[in-house]
């Protein structure tokens, strides 16, 4: 089955509940860890950003994707499951852009494999931003 | 023959097109040639490359059906 990495728009809060909520059924593991990248309000040379518009390569993103997953779970023997999500198009300032959910036997891996992981992504994942302005003006970053 | 070129990110709009065709190239350099040509200010712009969903640093040759994009520096999360 092919796992789709990425969603239009902000990753949805009734998203994160739902892996949340699945946690119940992985009674192999001791400790999830969470991280969620939220876009940030910054000030550039006195404009605000008011949201940011990403694009992806959707087929090299579930390339890497599973690359940066089989480097996770060959480097931390206790990790049960990983799952990642990244936003495309807009997503606005205060909204969440990219979910990364690690399961692992205990919470050290759990924490240091989730660190790893959101890492990995900066570094490999095909996805580029826009940072729009209030005034509608953008960057690339 | 022709191969399918992706442009990415900052590309794209530098390009103004995310997708576009070109016929009769041999290999990346040549290919890299062409769209010099087409979009003179790409040389301001970092990019890497993959053929087929695979990312390669080497000068390849092409064939008819390949798909080449051009990839910023990736800025996810």
């Amino acid at each position: 089955m092919e796992v789709n990495y990425l969603t239009e728009g902000p990753v949805s809060q009734k998203l994160i509940s739902r892996l949340i909520e699945k946690t119940g059924l992985k009674t192999d593991s001791g400790g999830h860890m969470i991280f969620l990248g939220q876009v940030r309000a910054d000030e550039i040379k006195g404009k605000k950003v008011k949201a940011i518009e990403y694009s992806a390569y959707k087929e090299l993103v579930n390339a890497e994707a599973e690359k940066i997953k089989k480097t996770i779970l060959s480097e931390f023997s206790e990790v049960k499951s990983i799952s990642i999500i990244h936003s495309t198009g807009i997503v606005k300032a205060g909204e969440i852009s990219l979910l990364v959910f690690v399961s692992a036997g205990h919470r050290h891996q759990a924490m240091q494999a989730c660190s790893k992981t959101v890492e990995l992504i900066k570094e490999n994942l095909p996805v580029w931003k826009k940072e729009i302005f209030e005034d509608d003006s953008h960057i690339w970053k | 023959m022709e191969v399918k070129v992706l442009f990415f990110g900052v590309l794209a709009e530098v390009s103004g097109t995310s997708v576009k065709h070109y016929r009769d190239v041999k290999s990346i350099n040549d290919l890299k040639l062409r769209i010099n040509d087409d979009f003179p200010e790409i040389v301001h712009y970092n990019f890497r490359i993959s053929i087929n969903s695979e990312i390669t640093d080497n000068n390849l040759l092409l064939k008819s059906g390949d798909e080449v994009a051009f990839l910023p520096p990736f800025a996810g999360g």
